[in-house]
């Protein structure tokens, strides 16, 4: 496998993760590692997190499409949110639905009807993806998907639906949607953990709900943060001091060690975890570095885009 | 506050260790001598291992929590996972006048597919189960973990939002009188009905119809219990903890939720910063002196990792200095990534510790 292949080997790619893995960065960096291989990116903001249009080098994300970033090498990303009021009105506009249905679908009784429909704001969404890869909108759609324990919930919508609702559009909708997440053509998804027990765990039952389960298929695993290996860390410092021939005082001794110990024990746990996913899951596994900053700027995705396409991120290839 | 309070509620952003503190501090109380229940919403399976919460509906009543305090100790602590549709099960049952007008909305397709997961039931659910426990009389103090939300200030809005929409004009029209579905008139209303028979078929309807008008029997009791709930929230013997770590966009979400917090007069009872790397002891400037002349080798990788790890402490203790000060009066307490996560009893006795 080519590194970068899956990138591009569906039209939409969901990207997705519990709450703290990092998932809408790795999403907004998997966008413009695409658009600098040249494809014409959209980039799906489901939930809006403020500050990822800045990241991707433009102004805040809306519901107005807008472009963040051209590439010298023809590729660009756009982005746009989709909010479920809009997302139903352009619905009811598809269907040629008239005046008075619009009138009543107006945001004061979509609370209501999405009350009585459980599920439908998220397959509203789902729907409106999913007109935009029929109408091939762009060559690939970024969808950073709600996070927090909302992703299953959000990708399960139209197959849960169809066990409420069993006549109508909402149902030939949710059909539609489940046709194209179960087309590895067409859709897959990215997820995203973080190097520790608790993510890790979640990754694999997050992979076996949408892969397993609902036949969405899987682009590699992505590992985020990942400290980045220092085998000098594994000595004390006395010792790693000999190879230098040089003697540490007591003081520099102590300071070395509570920074070394933390950081082996980090990579054991690290190691550890890593080992666990590629026992549990047969997806190729790409890793990506931990950020030396609280605070992400525009650099920082780049290096992150980079790392995505990498051979040196990739753990494990596909067999 | 784990000495005083009567409730806790710990709420923040997702993967910030929200579930891990709420479990903590019921530690520190029992420790304490309290009788105290920590409610848990969505913990990792580890650590609700430890907690002797299974999955299935048993967790849903309080368990015990093993190892925590000694027997001469009047100290317990209990744990419950919250299970949204039975919490709404049982505020239905409560609510009713009989057992029919309960049975009605509870066999209801509808409310069955919403009870769980309607937009913000979780987050009502969570402090309806807080009120309940409270009520009970069998708790020195009730700590809950509120759901993961990206707008956790959903929780603070929950009981004012069921209240709302007791209140839509459409809800209302539906569930007033004796009027059958033919009979009503009111535009909103019909053409409500229509939209959802034209979108999700005429059965959906029926069974819409026939649930507002179940929920209409008990609505005078759901209003009145969203104000106790509200009441209790703002009450002098609730405490909220924010919860956050220092990356820049939790930090956003807690002084987001800390300006709401003091904006609505809920009690702020602390701010506790979780996952901040450890800051290394700093070099003496010898020291400085000669690990800065190093060739490359394994000695010169531990002075890079000791530099990159204090530039990384050091900008996370920068980011945190504009929420710390949202604060205001209430503690702050910050807490360390810890070399290992806590996934078990004495993990968080441990924690217990260093939060009080």
């Amino acid at each position: 496998m080519t590194t970068s292949d899956w990138l591009t080997s569906a039209t939409v790619m969901i990207v997705a993760g519990k709450g703290g893995v990092g998932s809408s960065t790795v999403a907004a960096a998997t966008a413009l590692a695409a658009a600098r291989s040249g494809a014409d990116v959209l980039f799906v903001a489901v939930d809006g997190r403020p500050g990822m249009g800045r990241l991707l080098g433009g102004r805040e994300i809306t519901d107005r499409e807008q472009t963040l970033q051209r590439l010298s090498g023809g590729g660009r990303v756009r982005a746009r949110t989709i909010p479920a009021e809009q997302a139903f009105g352009d619905y009811l506009e598809l269907k040629g639905v008239g005046g008075l249905l619009r009138r009543a679908a107006s945001s004061a009784s979509l609370p209501m009807i999405a009350a009585a429909t459980p599920g439908l704001e998220h397959l509203l969404v789902l729907g409106k993806i999913k007109e935009l890869e029929r109408e091939r909108a762009a060559d690939l759609i970024v969808v950073d998907a709600p996070p927090a324990g909302h992703a299953a919930p959000f990708v399960r919508s139209a197959s849960g639906l169809s066990e409420v609702v069993r006549s109508g559009p909402v149902l030939d909708q949710a059909e539609q949607v489940s046709e194209m997440l179960g087309d590895p053509s067409r859709a897959q998804a990215l997820l995203v953990a973080l190097p520790e027990e608790t993510p890790i765990t979640e990754l694999i039952e997050l992979a076996a709900d949408l892969g397993d389960d609902l036949g969405l298929a899987l682009a590699p695993l992505v590992v985020n943060a990942c400290w980045s290996d220092r085998p000098g860390l594994d000595k004390s410092p006395a010792m790693a001091a000999r190879s230098h021939k040089v003697k540490l005082t007591d003081s520099a001794k102590a300071s070395l060690e509570s920074a070394a110990s933390f950081g082996r024990s980090r990579l054991t746990q690290q190691r550890e975890q890593i080992e666990r996913l590629i026992e549990a899951r047969d997806e190729p596994l790409i890793t990506l570095p931990r950020l030396a900053t609280p605070r992400l700027e525009p650099e920082h995705l780049e290096e992150l885009a980079d790392a995505l396409v990498t051979p040196e991120s990739v753990v494990r290839d596909g067999d | 506050m784990v000495e005083q309070s009567e409730l806790i509620l710990t709420c923040g952003p997702g993967g910030v260790g929200k579930t891990t503190t709420a479990a903590a501090l019921g530690v520190a109380a029992a420790k304490a001598g309290r009788r105290t229940v920590v409610v848990t919403v969505d913990p990792a399976r580890r650590l609700a291992d430890a907690l002797g919460l299974d999955d299935g509906a048993a967790a849903d009543e309080p368990h015990r929590v093993e190892g925590v305090t000694d027997s001469e100790s009047d100290g317990e602590l209990w744990a419950l996972m919250l299970d949204a549709e039975q919490t709404f099960d049982r505020l239905v049952r409560e609510q009713s006048g009989s057992r029919k007008q309960a049975e009605a909305v509870l066999n209801n397709p509808v409310y069955q597919a919403i009870s769980g997961s309607l937009s913000g039931a979780q987050e009502y659910m969570a402090v309806e189960r807080l009120h309940q426990l409270h009520v009970s009389g069998d708790w020195d103090l009730v700590i809950v973990d509120t759901p993961p939300s990206r707008h956790a200030i959903d929780l603070l809005e929950a009981p004012d939002r069921l209240v709302g929409f007791l209140s839509h004009p459409v809800y209302r029209t539906l569930t007033v009188g004796q009027r059958t579905f033919a009979k009503i008139t009111d535009a909103a209303s019909s053409m409500f009905l229509w939209a959802v028979k034209r979108l999700a078929g005429p059965q959906i309807v029926e069974d819409t119809v026939a649930f507002f008008r179940s929920l209409a029997n008990i609505e005078g009791g759901l209003r009145h219990r969203a104000k106790q709930v509200s009441e209790l929230l703002r009450g002098d013997d609730t405490a909220f903890v924010v919860v956050s770590s220092p990356r820049a966009e939790a930090v956003g979400e807690a002084e987001h939720l800390l300006r709401a917090i003091a904006e609505k007069h809920f009690p702020l009872g602390g701010l506790v910063v979780n996952l901040i790397h450890p800051l290394p002891e700093p070099f003496t400037d010898s020291d400085e002196e000669l690990l800065g002349q190093l060739g490359p080798g394994p000695l010169a990788e531990q002075v890079e990792w000791h530099r990159q790890l204090t530039s990384l402490a050091l900008a996370e203790r920068t980011e945190l200095v504009d929420v710390e000060r949202l604060a205001g009066d209430a503690p702050v307490i910050e807490l360390p990534l810890l070399d290992v996560d806590i996934h078990d009893v004495p993990g968080l006795v441990g924690l217990a510790e260093r939060l009080v």
